[in-house]
């Protein structure tokens, strides 16, 4: 025990050490006197945004989906107030939407039963009486799928340099993060078993079409951009949407204790929350051509 | 008389022509002075390195670098902005020599200052107006040398691609750089206690009435070689600089796994296994200061997993234990298949470099 509290005494002193080194170190990097004092940190510096307008063809591809998977084709349009703030607009629209593996394993060995009729897409009636064998129907017809998405944003740029590849390649770059409200059209399983127009959750009629429906969510995203010349650049963007949604077309919420047991119904109880991801790429055109040149 | 008078005239023709050459020496040595001293200031940068910037300069010792950057200003081109190379600093462009920006004389407080030196010397400020094609290089010095020096690295890792069960684990990885851009090092994760499964793997199987085979990891080891072939800087906020530099890594090593007895939890009780998996992974390091950096990086784990057999032997627990119609048969557990498994880990980590100084070779 004694050596214990010995050792954690000898270790916080040695951090406590490390950690006061690193401040001499950073206070040594500060004390600059002369003619560099109060000098901008960078001289003549081509200001690739302040004052010029982008138009940026993107194609963005969701990451980590649990059922299915869109690609997104759309642009960013963005004008610079100042080298280092825009205000602009991200839209694209879904253009395919393919399967994940697990949404095909579901499909191909999900049991069509009674106990599964209401979550898995089947032919048959499980209410008819003699019972009726149900038989397969196809599982992805009712996974949800991203349509479109229009975000006006704000976007920050805190930081601007340069990156040598190789030692011979030499790109100047900037650190953005951009923040807006994302307006997402979804589909989804319509609702169901809720009585009024609506068909029962366990009869083949509540997998036949997808609902659309429209989201309101924040939307962030951080990403680099390579100036490749005066007009072209490539970005690439790591870009959250965090909603609620009903990805699977499961009713799994809506009674029991903290309504986290299934009630028969499909409807906005079942949506769950996702931090939705993207990663996308970008070709952007800057007008005017020639950016300004600072001082 | 008439010849008095032309001998006068002579005279003071030669006079005059002599005064001429006078005036002419004068005005000739007016002239190369300028020259000279741009021969002067020449000879200095062509040569080695600048007189206040030794050959082989302290890591640690920023700043001597400075004052004599200003007596050497090198207007940078206008496509390679020059993010915090005090060379590019011309001095005396906007300001009288000696004066600083802000309007004070500090040749008065200072007055053995490189500059108010250099000022007494050259007119600075018609020197700066001078082309000088200087090479200018876009990251003019690298920040941190990293060659014969051993990078330590504590991170923590979470899983990027398991909706079932997160792999989030401690590790620790040691690197020792053989050159500026090639490192061979080790790494390893602990993960025991932290595999989670998650609610989603709870809803899909009770709406679904599926069952996904599942896999806790207790630890992995690799041996890595790490290639460094980007690094820059960036200019945070048009005030500060920083250095960052990106890598790849790839290598071998040993992970040990256990499958989560989902199907037929009564009779079967999994032991850890080793299996071999390459990693390859990409990662980015931003420097605080020349020996700590913050690092995140993406690594994939890629293995042959073997997981939970989805069938249950039909057979009686009585029957001899190799029998392929026994549950309790240890063979009859693991799904024959082979199941390549990409485990996608984020690292948040920092890295340590020791020594934590060193010196440069080269003046650029």
């Amino acid at each position: 025990m004694k050596r214990r509290f010995v050792g954690a005494v000898l270790a916080a002193i040695a951090a406590a050490g490390v950690l006061a080194s690193a401040q001499t170190a950073s206070a040594q990097e500060i004390q600059l006197t002369g003619p560099l004092k109060g000098a901008p940190a960078v001289r003549s510096m081509r200001m690739y945004r302040e004052g010029r307008f982008e138009i940026a063809p993107a194609a963005s591809f969701t990451l980590l989906d649990e059922y299915r998977r869109t690609i997104l084709a759309g642009a960013q349009l963005t004008y610079n107030i100042k080298d280092w703030l825009g205000i602009g607009v991200w839209g694209a629209a879904g253009v395919l939407s393919l399967t994940t593996d697990l949404a095909n394993e579901i499909n191909q060995t999900a049991p069509r039963d009674p106990l599964t009729a209401i979550n898995v897409n089947h032919t048959g009636d499980p209410t008819a009486m003699p019972p009726q064998t149900l038989g397969p129907a196809n599982f992805n017809d009712q996974t949800a799928k991203i349509s479109y998405v229009i975000a006006p944003q704000l976007t920050f740029i805190p930081f601007r340099g340069k990156l040598a590849i190789f030692n011979k390649i030499f790109v100047d770059t900037d650190f953005y993060v951009a923040g807006g409200v994302g307006f997402v059209g979804i589909q989804e399983r319509a609702a169901c078993g809720g009585g009024g127009s609506q068909p029962l959750c366990a009869s083949p009629q509540s997998f036949a079409s997808l609902a659309s429906e429209t989201k309101v969510a924040p939307t962030f995203g951080v990403g680099f951009k390579f100036y490749l010349g005066d007009l072209v650049s490539l970005g690439v963007e790591y870009r959250a949407l965090p909603f609620s949604w009903n990805r699977s077309g499961f009713d799994s919420r809506g009674s029991g204790p903290g309504n986290n047991f299934p009630d028969g119904q499909v409807n906005s109880q079942d949506d769950t929350f996702r931090f939705n991801q993207l990663v996308t790429v970008s070709l952007g055109f800057s007008f005017p051509v020639h950016p300004k040149i600072s001082q | 008389m008439g010849c008095a008078a032309d001998n006068a005239s002579k005279d003071a023709e030669g006079v005059a022509m002599k005064q001429a050459r006078r005036w002419l020496l004068l005005a000739t040595a007016l002239v190369l002075l300028p020259q000279g001293a741009y021969a002067q200031k020449k000879k200095a940068t062509k040569g080695t390195a600048p007189a206040a910037a030794p050959a082989s300069a302290d890591a640690d010792a920023d700043s001597p670098a400075a004052p004599a950057a200003a007596t050497t200003p090198a207007p940078a081109p206008a496509g390679a902005d020059d993010t915090g190379a005090p060379a590019a600093a011309p001095e005396g462009v906007g300001a009288p020599a000696g004066e600083a920006p802000g309007g004070m004389d500090i040749c008065q407080i200072t007055p053995d200052a490189p500059q108010c030196q250099a000022a007494k010397e050259f007119n600075l400020g018609a020197e700066a107006k001078k082309v000088v094609r200087a090479e200018i290089y876009a990251v003019q010095q690298q920040y941190v040398l990293k060659s014969g020096r051993l990078e330590i690295m504590p991170y923590f890792e979470f899983t990027l691609n398991d909706q079932f069960v997160s792999h989030d684990a401690p590790g620790l990885a040691l690197n020792y750089y053989i050159t500026q851009v090639l490192a061979v090092g080790l790494n390893g994760n602990f993960y025991q206690g932290l595999n989670s499964p998650s609610d989603f793997n709870f809803q899909n199987r009770r709406a679904a009435r599926i069952s996904v085979p599942l896999n806790d990891y207790q630890l992995s080891g690799d041996l890595n070689f790490t290639y460094v072939p980007m690094y820059g800087k960036f200019a945070g906020f048009g005030d500060f600089i920083f250095h960052y530099d990106a890598f790849v890594e790839g290598g071998l090593g040993i992970i040990r796994t256990e499958p989560i007895p989902v199907i037929d939890p009564d009779n079967r009780k999994f032991d850890w296994k080793n299996h071999v998996n390459f990693d390859v992974g990409i990662g980015f390091r931003i420097f605080f200061n020349r020996w700590l950096a913050a690092v995140l990086e993406v690594r994939d784990i890629i293995y042959d997993e073997s997981i939970e057999a989805t069938t249950v032997a039909q057979g009686s627990p009585t029957l001899p234990l190799n029998s392929p119609q026994n549950p309790l048969n240890p063979a009859t557990w693991y799904d024959p298949n082979s199941h390549l498994t990409n485990d996608v880990q984020m690292q948040v980590g920092l890295s340590i470099f020791l020594p934590t100084s060193f010196d440069y070779q080269l003046p650029k």
